[in-house]
């Protein structure tokens, strides 16, 4: 028995693990891992500390995306309590029972530099365009099998429960309105100016600047987006904690990146699966051409026609 | 004559010790009866429900809500009891490349159960998907997303049964024929051949895929991040599953042969028993030794300490692992087959919990939600559990799948000529006796 084990393990290493594993495992920063920021990536910066919390983004939100209002809370108001199949834009409020400081928040997609929706997504139905950076989503591709729902760190796409074709909602910035020379929908009606659009390096000076300019205004002196989750190109300013407003904590490393690691690095060029299966055909060979001689041995015993 | 009985070895003498020689039908016992038609109705039941899902949508069937967007079907059906059905992965690796030659009388159970685990699987995660009909981009590999476990899970899976696992199916259903009617035989014969010399190659495929996707079921959970409980998100959730279904799909495999020796009045072969419960107890004592080492190592043995739901669940699975283990080699110290059957059930059911874990019981959505399936959610899930079952009782007394002594098989021959002349259905016996019209010579290739 003792035999076999370095049998399996010779052919193996016969069939070029050195290689294999050079090229998977010693491979520096894979094509995937490295999150280029998109040429012209645009984006969202959202300050907390200046939204009046009017819900008009909501609103703007619906009409721009030609999505029938979200009325089914009280069958009278437009006032869904998060995002949801008809939701791609929602305002909630963060108020201690304590008394100390409220905020509003604005949830939307995050479009993250390196998104984990698309990193998941089996048929690339989530997409990243490589120019804007807008994470879109695509019906034709989408098998509904709402992957993205469990690996989105902020529980942003979400799934029609309801009909025969069910659709993945999330923000994808009014793609659309940004063709004809418009902005988003919510940035377009913001009284406060809380919500503005633009280019990412844009966004981020400006963010920055207000930091400056209000010293110890801002939670941290930081905007929220910069690094976090490898980067998102919607960026938050806020007075109170991130993760008071559903933002977690997620640190510089992107999701698909901090988890996908290994799993990236075995499956990357298809080599060590080719390597183990080079190997397991050598060993099977000979315990097969073994079998089969006994299996007619004992056919010949037992006057039995052979099972294999 | 006192002296004499006194004298007497136990009844585990070697004169009486029955051998797994054979693969043999089971014989004498219709395939329709009251179980059979249970099984069969709550099939039914599931397809009119499924009826109901395509047309209705997710929603109103089941529990599923934006922070738990995955229930039982998937968490339950595919990513559990295909841990179950990966027996003809894990005995297979165990007979084929570590040559454990005694495990070869449990392949064809392995091989069956294996299929239809994986097929009533990969049908509900069809029902279980929102927009099915995209499935097909399936066939254009320019379109996968090559780095996503999911998209591993789904193309691998569906390769896996359609292609290597069917056709390490097919020799019984070709001794079927080969049985059926003589003028079948030279064809069959060159379809053996023909099947002989592709064998290496679709074994190897049959333990590289299962060893990718049972993996990549693990490397799911990955991505969801800090919402999976410290105890059991880890880097190695990929190895830890593809451990777990190994020693589960040995539980199930040889926990279903006991069990079927058992409802069909059959004997059992100790050795190839003793064989497969020493290997299932060192794999339990190796997966739970790395799980906690990794828990360890991690830092995060102190949430198993902590009065909630999360460390109920951990300790649950854990003690019924290492119990399922302990009984196990106790089972091989007593020769008790009662112990072995119980430790399989154990360990196989806390595998079960672990495999659940991750997407289910410590999962944890923010903001904080709550996932119960629906009763109609409950009867699709069970009622593809009965397809496999009802296939499972058809196909094992219709084709040679259960291991039996040599005995068994010229019992049976005896049986079809003496008291059921009139039946025709099996092929097996109708040349008269088996043995007599089996000449050796007719593959002399």
């Amino acid at each position: 028995m003792a035999i076999t084990r370095r049998e399996l393990i010779s052919s193996i290493a016969k069939a070029g693990v050195p290689a294999a594993v050079a090229m998977t495992a010693g491979t520096g920063t894979l094509q995937a891992e490295s999150i280029p920021v998109p040429s012209a990536a645009v984006g969202l910066l959202y300050d907390a500390s200046i939204c009046i919390g009017c819900k008009a983004c909501v609103a703007a939100c619906a009409e721009a995306n030609d999505t029938p209002p979200d009325t089914r809370g009280d069958s009278l108001h437009q006032a869904p309590s998060d995002l949801n199949d008809l939701t791609r834009n929602v305002i909630k409020l963060y108020k201690p029972e304590d008394g100390s400081a409220y905020s509003f928040v604005k949830r939307q997609c995050m479009h993250c530099l390196d998104p984990a929706c698309a990193a998941g997504c089996p048929f690339q139905a989530l997409h990243k365009d490589p120019e804007t950076g807008v994470v879109s989503w695509t019906a034709e591709e989408c098998i509904g099998c709402r992957y993205c729902t469990i690996t989105c760190p902020f529980h942003i796409p979400r799934f029609q429960w309801q009909g025969y074709n069910p659709r993945v909602t999330k923000c994808e910035l009014c793609s659309q309105r940004l063709e004809k020379g418009l902005r988003p929908g919510c940035t377009s009606v913001c009284p406060t100016g809380a919500v503005i659009f633009g280019p990412r390096t844009v966004l981020l000076s400006e963010a920055k600047q207000r930091i400056k300019n209000n010293p110890g205004r801002y939670y941290q002196d930081r905007v929220y987006g910069e690094i976090d989750n490898g980067g998102t190109q919607a960026l938050y300013l806020s007075r109170i904690p991130f993760e008071k407003l559903g933002l977690p904590e997620l640190g510089p490393e992107s999701v698909p990146a901090r988890t996908l690691r290994w799993q990236r690095r075995f499956y990357q060029y298809f080599a060590l699966p080719a390597v183990l299966y080079g190997g397991l055909v050598q060993v099977i060979r000979k315990s097969l051409r073994g079998h089969e001689q006994e299996a007619h041995e004992r056919e010949k015993q037992t006057g039995l026609r052979a099972q294999l | 004559m006192s002296s004499v009985s006194t004298t007497n070895p136990p009844v585990t003498s070697n004169i009486s010790k029955p051998r797994w020689e054979r693969a043999v039908p089971v014989y004498g016992f219709p395939v329709v009866n009251g179980f059979f038609v249970v099984l069969f109705a709550m099939t039914l039941l599931a397809f009119v429900l499924t009826a109901y899902r395509e047309l209705a949508g997710l929603g109103p069937v089941s529990g599923m809500n934006d922070a738990y967007g995955w229930g039982i079907w998937k968490t339950f059906n595919v990513m559990v009891l295909t841990a179950l059905g990966s027996g003809a992965f894990a005995i297979g690796i165990a007979a084929w490349v570590f040559r454990r030659k005694r495990l070869h009388a449990l392949m064809r159970m392995a091989l069956l159960t294996s299929f239809l685990a994986y097929a009533c699987g990969l049908l509900l995660l069809g029902i279980d998907a929102g927009r099915p009909w995209n499935f097909y981009w399936i066939v254009f590999p320019w379109k996968w997303n090559m780095h996503s476990p999911l998209a591993e899970v789904a193309i691998c899976m569906s390769i896996y049964a359609m292609i290597p696992l069917a056709i390490e199916n097919i020799p019984p259903v070709l001794e079927r024929l080969w049985y059926f009617d003589s003028r079948l035989r030279p064809g069959v014969e060159r379809m053996e051949r023909g099947l002989h010399k592709f064998f290496p190659w679709i074994i190897a495929a049959a333990y590289l895929l299962p060893g990718m996707h049972q993996s990549s079921l693990g490397a799911l959970m990955l991505l969801a991040g800090e919402r999976v409980h410290p105890l059991w998100q880890t880097p190695w959730l990929p190895l830890l599953y593809l451990g777990a279904a190994t020693f589960m799909s040995f539980g199930c495999v040889a926990g279903t042969t006991m069990l079927c020796c058992l409802v069909w009045k059959r004997a059992m072969d100790m050795e190839v028993l003793d064989e497969a419960a020493r290997i299932t107890a060192w794999l339990i004592f190796g997966w739970l030794g790395l799980r906690l080492l990794d828990i360890v190592f991690r830092g995060a043995l102190g949430t198993a300490f902590h009065a909630d739901r999360f460390a109920g669940v951990f300790w649950l699975e854990t003690l019924l692992i290492s119990i399922g283990g302990y009984l196990l080699l106790r089972s091989l110290r007593d020769h008790e087959t009662r112990w072995m059957f119980l430790g399989y059930v154990l360990s196989s059911l806390g595998g079960m919990i672990y495999r659940f874990s991750p997407t289910t019981l410590a999962f944890r959505p923010n903001p904080e939600s709550l996932y119960f399936p629906s009763t109609i959610e409950i009867l699709v899930s069970l009622g593809f559990i009965s397809m496999g079952v009802a296939g499972f009782l058809l196909i094992v007394k219709r084709f040679a799948i259960l291991p039996a002594s040599l005995d068994e098989w010229h019992d049976m021959a005896s049986y079809f000529r003496f008291r059921r002349p009139y039946i025709r259905w099996t092929g097996y016996f109708k040349y008269g006796h088996f043995g007599e019209n089996e000449s050796v010579t007719s593959d002399s290739d």
